[in-house]
């Protein structure tokens, strides 16, 4: 351990690769202090977002109510907007199908039975709709539905692959650039069917949903006569309950 | 293939001889060949094929008859039948490879291709590889030599090998170079070979000892080895890769003379220079120059563009469902918690103040009154207990009393 100790020879290779190294671990060292900072700011936002949000629900709510008393006072009646907002669930499986219904529910990404997915509302997903009535059950969801799904059964395609949403991370490597970051802005995209609905919808996976507890009423007929198949409006709200 | 540095192999003196303050010999290029077992094993399963005697069966074998078919409706098989009468032979089937007696089927014929041909070039590089194994002396231990008493490898023998005229003299320059052991395995390995070949002038088999390799032609150092079982004896410039490498396995035990030693850059040239004995003959170059990976992978050149490590293994986080799971919805919504507790104390709020407003409205009794109802209440218990009623089962439910 004295100096007068013989030095010993380290190949200059090695020495080299000791200098890598500690390049190495000093940029390592800067990138995770980076991405705490990050991740810290980003929880701040994401927390005022959800706060917005839920207050933007609490008075939609509040004004529906409002607006409803006022036309009963009035006499009349408050007629609310049509539904933006469809969620579609297959209800028949796959044997014995005419191709073109088959190709329909394969462009709604319906390929399995109890398949759910978002829709968007205008002339051409509802003529669509009809034309593979027989087959789904769909309706307008509510908060709760949609947030639950989301929540429980919401699985993400990243990199054509499905990805659970376990964290806001999923959430914003696949929609960040649509200033979707986390799980609460998807629900708030979806339910309220904004700008970038599209790439929201089709960010996430088509829903695999149990069997509904307590089973269907008659696949074979329609909502209306008793059966389960067509627009059961709010009702599906119920349907989706059992099937979560 | 620089071989400006090539190691000296120092020659073995045998005793008699005149201590010299020689250096070595250098090492021949040969020996720094690359060692091909995949060339070598093809050139020897063809080469092996040279040595081979035609064999056949006889071209008349099985015809030797004029057998004719019998034909349909005798109530026999239409082979063809021997003719004439008095004999067993009468009558027998002949011919086919099926009937007794009869020729075999294809019969095997001389003209079948014996010999193969190899291409010259191949059959060099394949004798230049077997030297360079003959050199290593882990293949050579592999190959079962007994090597272990041999002092140096390439073994090389001073000159005055080549004079030894008596077998009991080799043997004793064997014991001095350390090389009788594996003289010894082979001819303790003599036995019957196992087969057919006992019958066929092949009786005995044995183990393969020591290559002896020498330089001058006419040396008498052939008639004193040649007795000995399992050692085989060659000339430098007439080098066999049946016996460099027997069985097609590299790393034969050689001893070489100092001459023989000396010539063999002459024979086969270098990875530059070509031979002057094998007209274009120049050693084969191995695939990599340098085949120390380890070298390689730690060398500057590879390291400096090189990724960083990365040790940590990235799995899968378990899902956890966010709707009964805390810390699921936590990790998701920062916001549960103080709506969580938002709502929570809210509904608290909400309980309590829908109980004030209900007592506020109910009639409040006056003391007296509330006093009056206490005593009913306490009288009533104390009827209960002191019935008969509850010493019967059936009663003791209803009137909610244990006793």
């Amino acid at each position: 351990m004295s100096s007068e100790a013989a030095k010993v020879v380290v190949p200059e290779s090695v020495l080299l690769k000791r200098k890598r190294e500690e390049l190495w671990a000093a940029e390592k060292k800067t990138k995770a202090v980076e991405e705490k900072k990050k991740s810290s700011e980003n929880i701040k936002v994401i927390y005022a977002r959800a706060k917005q949000y839920a207050e933007e629900y609490d008075a939609q709510d509040k004004e529906l109510v409002q607006l409803k008393r006022e036309a009963r006072m009035k006499g009349g009646f408050y007629v609310s907007p049509e539904a933006k907002l469809l969620f579609v669930v297959r209800i028949r499986g796959i044997n014995a199908m005419h191709p073109k219904t088959k190709k329909i529910l394969q462009l709604l990404r319906l390929r399995q039975i109890f398949n759910g997915v978002f829709l968007k509302v205008n002339k051409a997903t509802i003529n669509m709709l009809r034309r593979v009535e027989p087959y789904v059950a769909y309706g307008y969801p509510n908060l709760k539905s949609v947030r639950e799904l989301i929540y429980k059964r919401g699985y993400g395609k990243l990199n054509k692959q499905r990805i659970p949403l376990t964290n806001n991370k999923v959430i914003e490597e696949g929609l960040g650039k649509h200033n979707i970051i986390c799980i609460e802005d998807l629900v708030h995209e979806i339910l309220t069917v904004g700008p970038h609905f599209k790439e929201a919808n089709n960010f996430l996976w088509p829903f695999k949903l149990k069997a509904p507890l307590g089973g269907l009423k008659k696949k074979r007929n329609h909502y209306v006569e008793g059966g389960d198949a067509g627009n059961r409006e709010n009702y599906i709200n119920q349907l989706v309950r059992r099937m979560n | 293939m620089a071989t400006t540095a090539r190691p000296l192999v120092s020659v073995k003196a045998l005793d008699g001889d005149m201590a010299t303050d020689a250096a070595g010999v250098p090492m021949p290029h040969v020996m720094k060949a690359p060692i091909r077992p995949d060339v070598i094993t093809f050139v020897h399963r063809l080469v092996s094929c040279n040595s081979r005697q035609p064999y056949a069966v006889s071209r008349k074998a099985g015809h030797q008859t004029s057998a004719e078919s019998w034909g349909t409706g005798r109530a026999v098989s239409r082979i063809p039948r021997v003719g004439g009468g008095g004999t067993h032979r009468a009558g027998q089937g002949a011919f086919g490879n099926m009937c007794r007696g009869g020729r075999m089927f294809a019969p095997t014929r001389i003209w079948r291709k014996w010999h193969r041909r190899v291409n010259v070039r191949l059959r060099r590089v394949a004798v230049a590889s077997a030297l360079a194994a003959t050199a290593v002396p882990a293949i050579v231990t592999a190959r079962g030599h007994r090597i272990e008493s041999v002092p140096e490898f390439p073994l090389v023998v001073s000159d005055s090998a080549e004079g030894i005229e008596k077998t009991a003299q080799a043997i004793k320059v064997l014991k001095q170079l350390g090389a009788y052991a594996d003289a010894e395995k082979a001819k303790q390995s003599v036995g019957i070979r196992p087969g057919k070949g006992k019958m066929r002038n092949r009786r005995y088999i044995n183990r393969k000892g020591p290559l002896i390799v020498y330089g001058t032609e006419g040396s008498k150092i052939v008639k004193a080895f040649r007795n000995l079982p399992g050692v085989d004896v060659a000339n430098v410039e007439r080098l066999n890769l049946l016996d460099l490498a027997p069985g097609g396995h590299l790393g034969r035990f050689v001893i070489w003379t100092e001459s023989a030693f000396k010539k063999l850059d002459e024979v086969y040239g270098s990875f530059e220079a070509s031979s002057s004995k094998k007209k274009g003959f120049v050693l084969p170059r191995p695939k990599m120059t340098n085949a120390d990976l380890g070298r390689l992978i730690n060398s500057d050149e590879v390291q400096s563009v090189v990724k960083p490590i990365n040790k940590e293994v990235k799995r899968r986080e378990a899902r956890k469902n966010p709707l009964k799971n805390a810390a699921a919805v936590l990790k998701l919504n920062p916001y549960f918690g103080t709506a969580r507790r938002m709502a929570v104390l809210a509904e608290a709020a909400r309980v309590k103040a829908r109980k004030e407003k209900i007592n506020s409205k109910r009639t409040k009794l006056s003391e007296e009154a509330s006093k009056i109802k206490a005593a009913g209440k306490a009288w009533y218990q104390t009827m209960i207990s002191d019935s008969d009623y509850t010493e019967f089962d059936v009663f003791s439910k209803w009137l909610g009393v244990s006793q």
